[in-house]
Formats: C-alpha cells, structure tokens, sequence
C-alpha cells in the first residue's frame, strides 16, 4: 500500500518540478539565492543516503572489513574518483561486497 | 507530422543516439535495485514509469526498505530531482507558445541528457520553428532505452537471491552519480557534512537522520559558496 503511495506520490512531485516553468509558460527567472540552494542540495541529500548505507550495521557505526557494504562502497567511490566512469564503479563495487561478504 | 516535424523529430532522436549506450546500464541497475528492494514487479514498472528519474528512485530505495514515513520518501524524490526546476525554468521560453499537452509531454519526459543536447543547440532566445519536435524525438529515444532496460534489470533482480545484496548496486549507482554534482569545493564540502551529520542523527526514529543530512549539507555547501564568492577578487 505504502508503495502504491510512493509510485503515485512520487510521480506527481517529480512532474510539478518537471513542469515548474514549463507548463505554466512563466517567463519568470529564479532568484539567484533559490538557484544556490537548488545546486547544493543535491550533494547533500545523495550522501546523507550512501552514508548510513555504507557505514552503519543496525545504527551502529561498523568501521571494519567485516562490514561487506563499507568494503564495496569504498571501491565504488575510489573507482568513481579515479576512472569518471559511471558504470565501472557498481560493477567492481558490488565484485569488493560479495568478496568481503565470502571471504571477510 | 509535417516532413520538417519528423525531420526535426529524427535529428533529435540521432543527436540522443550516443547517450542511449549510457542509458542501459542505469536502467538495468535502477531495475534490479526496485526488485531488490522488494517491490513486486507491476510496482517496479509504475514506479519506473510514473517517476521517470533513475537518481531519485535509487534514492528513495534504501529509504523504503527501512520503512521510512511517506513524506520523507517523497521529500527525497523531490529534492534529488530539484535540478528539474532548473531545466524547466531554462526550457519554459522554447515552449511557452505550444498548447498545455505539448507542455505536459515535454516536461515529463524531461532528462539530464536531452536538457543538454537541447540548450547547446537552441540557445535562449532562438526562434526555430520545430524545436519541440527534437526534443521530443531525443526524449523519446531516451524513454524508451530507460523503459526497456529498467524492465530486463526488473526481471533480472526478481530472479536473484537476496543474500547477494544487489539493492547496494542502487547505493553504488548512487556513488557514481556524485561525480557530476560535485561541481566545486563548496559541494564537496556540503557533501562532507552531510554524511557526516546523517551518521550522526542516524538514530533519530523515522529515518529522520536523513532530513539533519540534507539541511546540514546543503547549509554548509551554502556557506562555502557565499564565502569563497567574497574572498575571491572581483
């Protein structure tokens, strides 16, 4: 039920920002202020989610090898830093976890 | 159609050709990573078709398995996807003379790749008659390379055993799309503070953790911003 709303939500909020100026036809501008924040946010809101996801078991903060999601998510990132390739990270990311899921 | 709307329909679709290749992998991940997620295939479909946006649906994921609030999920939806207001806003003078369909259409189908192609060729302020019919035509190819693709991982991640932990390919998918919105130092740093103030709200109920995350880093990216703007001369 809850991902019905999600499916259906989600829609209608990406297609409002979608259609912001475009269907209303606005040859309104945004405030520069209103644009800083629209750049910023993004940054923010993609690593308070990889974050918790990578460093956290049960709440808990897990800083070793045996943490196989902490072990994949620093290949990705140090791939994604290294090669600007945006498919090479998953893929050598997820070969790190199921290692450190096996054999850590 | 006249012939100049599918000529400019196809020139469109043909400049989008190259990004499609780029396209499938994302599809495939944002696919395996809704399955994985446990949500049922006609679920993963819907939600594939009606918010259109891999970064935003890879977000709100890991958010749904912890079942956070409605509201939060949405709020991720939305501000992933704030960079569409900027695109709209850069569209809107092209489109203001076509009729409200043609504006729905074109706003939904809206993406990174063909906003792009379409601002380096119409500069604001051009006047070329079949604007709309290229960008719908690059749209429409990237639509339906995303669709297609999104669909194979949807099937692919069904198929899967959960132990393999394939929903932290959305995380890592995630990881790679860092790269582009971290444009300058002032986003690194916002970035910084926000994982670490998420880390550190993360046991706050109801996934709230993620809310400090976000004000937290976009504060501190704004103020870096601000600050390096008057430090800098000129």
């Amino acid at each position: 039920m809850i991902a019905w709303a999600l499916i259906a939500g989600g829609g209608a909020v990406t297609f409002a920002l979608r259609a912001a100026f475009v269907l209303p036809g606005s040859r309104l501008r945004l405030p520069r202020g209103v644009e800083a924040i629209l750049r910023y946010a993004p940054a923010a809101v993609l690593m308070a989610i990889i974050a918790p996801d990578m460093f956290l078991v049960s709440d808990a903060l897990a800083l070793s090898a045996h943490n196989p999601r902490l072990v994949g998510g620093l290949v990705g990132f140090t791939v994604a830093a290294a090669t600007r390739d945006m498919v090479l990270p998953i893929a050598l990311g997820m070969l790190a976890l199921t290692l450190a899921r096996l054999y850590a | 159609m006249r012939a100049s709307h599918a000529t400019a329909f196809r020139e469109g679709a043909v400049a989008a050709a190259p990004q499609l290749l780029g396209v499938v992998p994302w599809g495939l991940v944002t696919g395996v990573a809704m399955s994985s997620a446990g949500l049922s295939v006609p679920q993963a479909v819907a939600m594939g078709l009606l918010i259109f946006a891999g970064a935003a649906q890879l977000a709100v994921l890991p958010l749904f398995v912890a079942q956070a609030p409605l509201w939060l999920m949405l709020l991720t939806v939305g501000v992933v996807n704030l960079r569409y207001v900027i695109y709209s806003a850069g569209l809107a003078p092209h489109f203001q003379h076509l009729p409200h369909g043609w504006r729905a259409l074109l706003s939904y189908v809206t993406v990174d790749g063909t906003f792009a192609l379409f601002v380096g060729r119409y500069p604001p302020g051009d006047r070329t008659p079949d604007r709309h019919w290229f960008f719908l035509g690059g749209s429409l190819a990237m639509w339906c390379t995303w669709q297609a693709s999104s669909w194979a991982g949807i099937y692919a991640g069904a198929l899967i055993p959960k132990s393999w932990s394939l929903e932290f390919a959305g995380t890592l998918g995630l990881i790679a799309l860092l790269r582009p919105v971290l444009f300058d130092r002032a986003a690194l740093w916002g970035s910084l503070a926000a994982a670490a103030a998420a880390l550190a709200a993360a046991g706050l109920p109801l996934k709230l953790g993620l809310l400090v995350g976000i004000a937290a880093g976009t504060a501190t990216g704004l103020a870096f911003a601000f600050h390096s703007r008057r430090a800098s001369p000129g």
